[in-house]
């Protein structure tokens, strides 16, 4: 079975380790007085890009390629710590502002020494009340010792970290809602470019990070490049390699939840599959898993024949899913997708900021006729175009049957791809909530759709089995269009 | 001439200790506008709610016109505009909370108190009338390995049961 390999967890259960004496006793703070002593400040950005750490908040891009894009000559420049976790099934950066919060000061310091930056905020969402206190009590902390504030430790590096209290918008975790929020407005997410990196808080440079990416910094910063490319290689052998290119790195905090025996955190390299991480996780509770949302609710959800995918940025992608924030959601075969899909609807429709139309009516559209099925009120028609195919005579045309047509599902479909196209990927509004939209929408209908059509047929939601519930592989369209790993073997 | 319908509030005004707070929390940002949201939180914390009185001092103190504070507090689902109760209840309500039986909690506290689910726009029918609970859907509230879960003003409670929920509701003054 796969280990659990701890790095940015493995001191999480000391008891005080939210005190800077006891986080000093595990190497706290000795990282980064190892950058501002022996490194400059590119060395660390070099190295950041040279361990090809990928940002965890969800899109996944290159940390050290997004630091390159800031322009070192405007002043002053700001770093935002994204703590609004908001994405239904993530959880793993509540435990580390809640028990470790040192760790995140420590990334802090040592993203800020690296570029510069005197200010950083950390938004963190309003319901986190307790992850609050305890940042906030941490941050006490390190002015009085003197890791924060002026002059830190006589280098002339001066920083000052602020936390910076949400309330309770979803949409505030996207990059520009976030800043947007930050500047006292609403966190309606900004029209790219210009990138935050470019004219972000402020109207000035900003990087934005996630809560787990800066907690990779200390590690990163402590055991050196080599150490941490190494990790996420460990099943490398027998099976992909993601290209050298793109190299998925390090550990993840992958959050499962759901239909498992052991639900909870749990840190592991980069790169194992569905499956073994269901197994590390206790097994599936109830007999099988029906289906499994890879990362977070916005993910395109996985059928129980593509669990041998692999849990890391590029082959989710590859497989036309994605790893977002790692909040990986099990459902077993007592689960109706119909019902789960209204539950997320819900929730998008709840969550729409309302800027850009599509997303504003078309996200309420999609909720009513998921709702609509689910209540056996869907609307199915017998269409009266005939139906084509090969006719009486052997001659291609009219086969003289009507077409049995599920007008809701052709309309749920079109209602969401007018939102954003999952499969052209574009969208129609200015953020990527439009795809978080149809990702999910389109993806259940297309891989579920024997359930849907039970639903609108018989007028109730009906469960039915794992085999049934799912379309299979050959008509699959993420898993027709996948590109298997294998052709990416590097050459021996 | 009557003025029963004109509605005459008290100025409001941040108590010593919370003013003080506010002139820390100003300090942090280069322009005042940013201090919007924790200035408001301090507000509902003292005031209960961000009544028109409390979003014109807040206002002031931003130097804002007030339509820009009321955009605020509309947008963001944890400021509310109408009085709620002293315990405010959110259930969390979605996917991974649902998959172990929120709805369970969320029936049962209904029937216990006998009231409905608060919306946004109509926070009374939600809340007892000796205005002590407001019970409150929550979209997801990141504690998913502990679902389900409920946040009675700050505090989480975790893997609920009807049972539980009923010790700790009846534990509160």
């Amino acid at each position: 079975m796969v280990q659990e390999r701890r790095i940015l967890y493995e001191h999480l259960d000391v008891p005080d380790i939210n005190t800077f004496d006891v986080f000093r006793q595990y190497d706290g703070y000795k990282r980064f007085e190892k950058a501002i002593k022996e490194y400059q400040p590119d060395d660390i950005c070099d190295m950041v890009m040279k361990s090809g750490l990928k940002g965890r908040g969800g899109a996944g891009f290159s940390t050290g390629l997004k630091w390159s894009f800031v322009p070192r000559d405007i002043e002053p420049r700001y770093l935002c710590c994204n703590a609004d976790e908001s994405e239904p099934g993530t959880f793993s950066n509540r435990y580390v502002l809640e028990r470790n919060p040192h760790l995140l000061i420590e990334g802090i310091l040592i993203c800020c020494y690296a570029m510069g930056i005197s200010t950083a905020y950390v938004y963190i969402r309003g319901e986190f009340t307790l992850g609050k206190r305890m940042l906030d009590a941490a941050i006490e902390e390190a002015y009085q010792q003197g890791y924060l504030g002026k002059d830190i430790l006589g280098s002339g590096f001066d920083l000052d970290i602020y936390s910076h209290p949400g309330a309770g918008a979803y949409i505030c975790g996207e990059e520009t809602g976030l800043i947007e929020s930050l500047e006292g407005k609403r966190g309606q997410p900004r029209v790219k470019p210009p990138f935050p990196a470019v004219e972000g808080l402020f109207h000035k440079p900003t990087v934005v990070q996630n809560v787990e990416t800066l907690c990779n910094l200390p590690f990163l910063m402590g055991n050196g490049v080599e150490w941490y490319t190494d990790i996420g290689r460990t099943y490398g052998d027998t099976r992909f390699d993601p290209p050298q290119s793109d190299p998925n790195t390090g550990t993840k905090l992958y959050c499962i939840s759901g239909d498992v025996n052991k639900p909870g955190v749990y840190e592991l390299d980069l790169g194992l599959t569905a499956e073994e991480l269901i197994e590390v996780a206790g097994g599936v509770r109830g007999e099988r898993v029906k289906a499994v949302i890879p990362g977070g609710s916005s993910a395109p959800i996985l059928t129980h024949y593509e669990l041998e995918c692999r849990l890391d940025f590029t082959s989710l992608t590859l497989w036309k899913s994605m790893l977002g924030s790692g909040g990986i959601i099990v459902m077993n075969e007592t689960r109706n997708i119909v019902d789960c899909l209204l539950n997320i609807m819900k929730f998008y429709a709840h969550e729409s900021c309302g800027q850009c139309t599509p997303c504003r009516w078309g996200t309420p559209w999609v909720r009513d006729i998921v709702q609509r099925i689910a209540d056996g009120e869907g609307r199915q028609t017998t269409m009266q175009r005939p139906k084509f195919g090969v006719a009486e005579g052997g001659r291609w045309g009219d086969t003289g049957e009507m077409e049995e047509v599920y007008e809701d599902l052709d309309l749920l479909e079109s209602v969401a791809n007018n939102i954003a196209n999952v499969d052209t990927m574009t969208w129609n509004t200015i953020c990527v909530f439009g795809i978080a939209v149809s990702w999910p929408a389109v993806s259940y209908l297309r891989k579920f759709r024997p359930e849907f059509e039970a639903a609108i047929r018989e007028g109730k939601l009906v469960t039915l089995s794992v085999e049934e519930a799912t379309v299979p592989p050959e008509e699959n369209y993420a898993y027709q269009q996948r590109i298997v790993p294998s052709l990416f073997e590097a050459p021996t | 001439m009557s003025n029963e319908l004109i509605q005459i509030e008290t100025p409001f005004q941040f108590s010593e200790e919370n003013q003080q707070e506010f002139e820390r929390l100003i300090q942090r940002y280069p322009v005042k506008e940013a201090a919007m949201l924790p200035t408001l939180h301090l507000a509902q914390k003292q005031a209960g709610y961000i009544s028109p009185a409390v979003m014109e001092h807040v206002a002031e103190l931003l130097e804002l016109p007030v339509m820009k504070v009321k955009d605020v507090v509309t947008f963001y689902p944890m400021f509310f505009e109408e009085p709620v109760g002293k315990y405010v209840i959110r259930v969390c309500y979605t996917l991974p909370c649902a998959l172990r039986d929120c709805k369970l909690v969320l029936e049962h506290i209904k029937q216990k108190f006998d009231i409905d689910v608060a919306s946004e726009t109509d926070l009374a029918k939600g809340t007892t009338p000796d205005e002590k609970f407001t019970l409150l859907k929550s979209e997801c509230l990141a504690s998913c390995d502990v679902a389900p879960v409920v946040m009675v003003n700050d505090d989480l409670y975790k893997n609920l049961t009807p049972e539980k929920m009923d010790e700790i509701l009846d534990g509160l003054e």
